[in-house]
């Protein structure tokens, strides 16, 4: 390696907690634009936990060998898509698809979504936090009703409902509450569970089946609850999300030497995956982008034989890996950040954060976020129990996804930009520990109208 | 000057443009003098007014262009409040402020601002000031016992700031007072105190209530009933009161109490960008005709265009003129 290269190379040491994620152990990306003149700069991606000893060498002498070759892809990898920001990557076809045959995975898995969730339970069904949360309810009702302002119908709003059992528990501590202290709001209760699948939303009704005529099943999407529900501008008094917001589409940049740098990715099956999956599943090395387009369209069905074609699903999720390059946003006229957050808005943000600074943009998740916040009434607020990084600089100090649960996409959720966004819109933000689960990582958004 | 019937205005401010608050900004950080901000403002302001000539309106203002917010502006001005100016993080935000002891009786300095207004245009003007009570919300109290001592205080020195005012010219002077809807338990105190501002003020004066306009969102919602009886007592002319984005069904209070004032009536709603068309604004005049007789009504948006993008605010403005206008034909004024 030239020395003026090696200078320039950096070595960032990760450490994945995803068992199941995109990386391999030693990633190497190239920044194009870095200095005017010269060679891009090489990066070392490296997970700690996978990383074994000598296989720094490989990617890195690849690495160098494609970049001075100027070829731009490597023999050994199937790719199945064009390089481009992650919100756009295929990876988040086989997001969607999981959530739209959710039954099928949990069939072939003999397990449950929330089996697989950290606890073995969602952190959206414990009692206590709903008591908790019916409890503020309750008494941020009796206050509007304290100065007559309590609208005749009292809108809620829960967005993702899964089976809709936190909605079932929540009426029903609300139901109880509501008589104990006598106070007859539960009539005036109309509770929406708005969720993007017809088929969840089914699933949900039963548990709210003591409670159905208060209740309204909505298909909306997450994105963009406003262009659903325009109708209840500014009336809606609580809206409730639980993990939600951890699996909508995202991207990650870096803020390197005052510039912003778009990470794109490319996904790719490794040839040595590829002929392992196509043996397996009856498939040719040579059809596997085809046998790929076919399964994120239809499903399992995608081969003659559904249960291979259920396996061909589970082992290309599996072995799908990344490649990342860096490219400078000044160079990507069409890339945009989201919630309408413009670049000096954004470069103010950055001014106090360290140099060399990745991290997400959630964008799925301000865009909901954005989406959502009009529809509050002027005392509602909205709470969101998630995974969130609060401070940017948290961003050095740890690994925030992308990782892949079951067949789903899990990125920790950049807290610190939905509070820039929510408190140039008028808002007020702020983060509660999450205190139901011992070793939880979960942290509870709140959101209310700035007084 | 002879108005038409429905005369139509505005509650107040004008879209405020994006680049004014970045030059603001630009200021705080010392990048531009003050000399320099002026001509902005007077620059702003300017292009304000032309707006609202060409869009029709009968009364202008100067559009509020050189007011941070309707709290900050009066708050930094007002003689005996002490303003922590570190306490803002963005534009539109309201400062920390607080008062510690009786406030002087002092000049605010408003007439300048309208001066400038008199100066660059041959319409009716009106200068718009916000309330009493709604600038004792925003200050934190240390001295007085009673946020009604403290807003009384506010209201004398207001008050003679009012008098320079109609001496200056001024014949059409609104009072904001959006905070009754946020704490309608204030009212009976909240009128006392607008008596004290109004007193002897030879204008013809409006109260504004409406139900909040910060980062062009309400801030309240409920319904205007809890204004009366109490503002009855109220020695004003006019009452301007949103009813574009609520609907009209608070109109019937009106029936019910037959108030003697004027109804400056919203027929602009200022939180949603749709603009309205001619005909819907002409609409929702006949619908208020209906309980407020056309020579006791003005025509206005729902409160100040503030936050609206200023071509929309400006489409909303035509649109308030030309349905105006539709109705005026109709009863052949």
């Amino acid at each position: 390696m030239q020395p003026e290269r090696f200078a320039r190379m950096r070595v960032h040491l990760d450490w994945l907690q995803y068992k199941q994620n995109f990386r391999e152990p030693v990633m190497a990306l190239q920044t194009a634009g870095e200095q005017p003149e010269g060679p891009a700069s090489i990066e070392l991606r490296v997970d700690c936990r996978q990383v074994t000893p000598g296989s720094l060498h490989d990617p890195l002498k690849r690495t160098l060998e494609l970049s001075n070759s100027g070829s731009a892809e490597r023999p050994d990898r199937i790719y199945l898509e064009e390089f481009q920001s992650f919100r756009s990557s295929i990876a988040w076809e086989f997001n969607r698809l999981y959530w739209q045959r959710l039954k099928d995975w949990e069939n072939a898995t003999g397990k449950s979504y929330e089996k697989a969730l950290p606890g073995g339970k969602s952190d959206g069904n414990r009692p206590e936090a709903i008591a908790d949360s019916v409890s503020d309810l309750w008494a941020r009702l009796q206050e509007l009703d304290s100065k007559s302002q309590l609208p005749a119908e009292i809108f809620l709003l829960e967005i993702g409902v899964g089976m809709g059992i936190r909605a079932g528990m929540f009426l029903d501590r609300f139901r109880d509450l509501d008589k104990e202290k006598g106070t007859n709001y539960y009539p005036r209760i109309r509770f929406l569970l708005g969720d993007y699948s017809l088929a969840t939303l089914e699933r949900s009704r039963p548990a709210v089946q003591s409670h159905v005529d208060l209740c309204s099943f909505i298909a909306l999407d997450a994105l963009d609850p406003l262009r659903t529900l325009s109708f209840l501008r500014h009336k809606i008094l609580y809206v409730h999300l639980t993990n939600t917001y951890d699996n909508l589409p995202d991207e990650e940049v870096v803020w390197r030497n005052g510039r912003i740098y778009w990470v794109q990715v490319r996904a790719y099956i490794s040839t040595a995956d590829a002929a392992r999956i196509g043996r397996d599943c009856d498939v040719a090395e040579a059809d596997l982008p085809r046998a790929v387009k076919r399964l994120l369209e239809v499903g399992a069905e995608a081969l003659p034989d559904r249960a291979k074609g259920m396996r061909f699903w589970m082992e290309i999720w599996n072995a799908m890996r990344t490649e990342e390059r860096l490219e400078n946003m000044l160079d990507l006229p069409n890339a945009s950040f989201p919630a309408g957050l413009s670049i000096p808005q954004m470069e103010d943000i950055l001014k106090g954060a360290p140099d060399d600074l990745r991290f997400h943009l959630s964008s799925g998740a301000l865009e909901s976020f954005r989406n959502t916040l009009p529809l509050l009434h002027p005392r509602g607020y909205l709470q969101v129990q998630d995974i969130f990084v609060t401070d940017l600089n948290d961003y050095g100090m740890g690994f925030y996804g992308p990782g892949k649960l079951e067949g789903s996409i899990v990125s920790w959720v950049n807290g610190a930009l939905l509070r820039e966004v929510a408190e140039r819109g008028g808002y007020d933000l702020h983060f509660a520990p999450y205190t139901y689960r011992p070793g939880s990582k979960t942290s509870i958004l709140y959101t209310t109208r700035r007084e | 000057m002879t108005l038409p019937i429905l005369p139509t205005t505005m509650v107040g401010s004008y879209s405020m443009p994006g680049w004014l608050e970045r030059l603001k900004t630009e200021y705080f950080a010392r990048r531009i003098s003050r000399v320099e901000l002026d001509e902005i403002h007077d620059t702003a302001v300017k292009a304000a007014i032309k707006d609202q000539e060409i869009a029709g309106l009968d009364i202008v203002t100067d559009g509020e262009l050189r007011r941070d917010n309707m709290i900050d502006y009066f708050v930094e001005r007002l003689p005996g409040v002490q303003v922590d100016r570190s306490s803002k993080k963005f534009y539109y935000d309201f400062y920390d402020s607080e008062v510690i002891g009786k406030i002087p009786m002092a000049a605010v300095g408003l007439v300048d601002d309208f001066r400038f207004l008199l100066a660059n245009t041959d319409r009716e003007a009106k200068i718009c000031i916000t309330g009493p009570h709604s600038l004792t919300k925003r200050i934190r109290n240390k001295h007085y016992s009673t946020e009604e001592g403290l807003a009384t205080d506010i209201a004398r020195v207001m008050n003679m700031e009012l008098k320079e005012l109609v001496k200056a010219g001024a014949k059409y002077i609104q009072i904001d007072e959006p905070y009754y809807s946020g704490f309608p338990e204030d009212i009976n105190w909240g009128v006392k105190v607008l008596n004290t501002l109004v007193e002897g003020v030879n204008a013809k004066i409006a109260v504004h209530i409406c139900y909040g306009n910060r980062y062009g969102k309400p801030s309240w919602e409920g319904s205007y009933r809890y204004l009366f009886p109490a503002i009855l007592g109220a020695k004003v002319q006019q009452l301007s009161l949103e009813f574009a984005r609520r609907g009209g069904e608070d109109l019937e209070l009106f029936r019910e109490f037959s108030p003697p004032f004027e109804l400056g009536a919203g027929v602009i709603d200022v939180k949603d960008h749709a603009v309205e068309t001619p005909d819907i604004v002409a609409e929702r005049i006949r619908k208020t005709m209906k309980v407020v007789p056309a020579e006791k009504l003005y025509i206005l948006p729902d409160c100040g265009l503030f936050h609206l993008p200023r071509d929309i605010a400006f489409a909303k403005l035509r649109a308030m003129v030309a349905g105006t206008r539709i109705v005026r034909k109709e009863l052949g004024r």
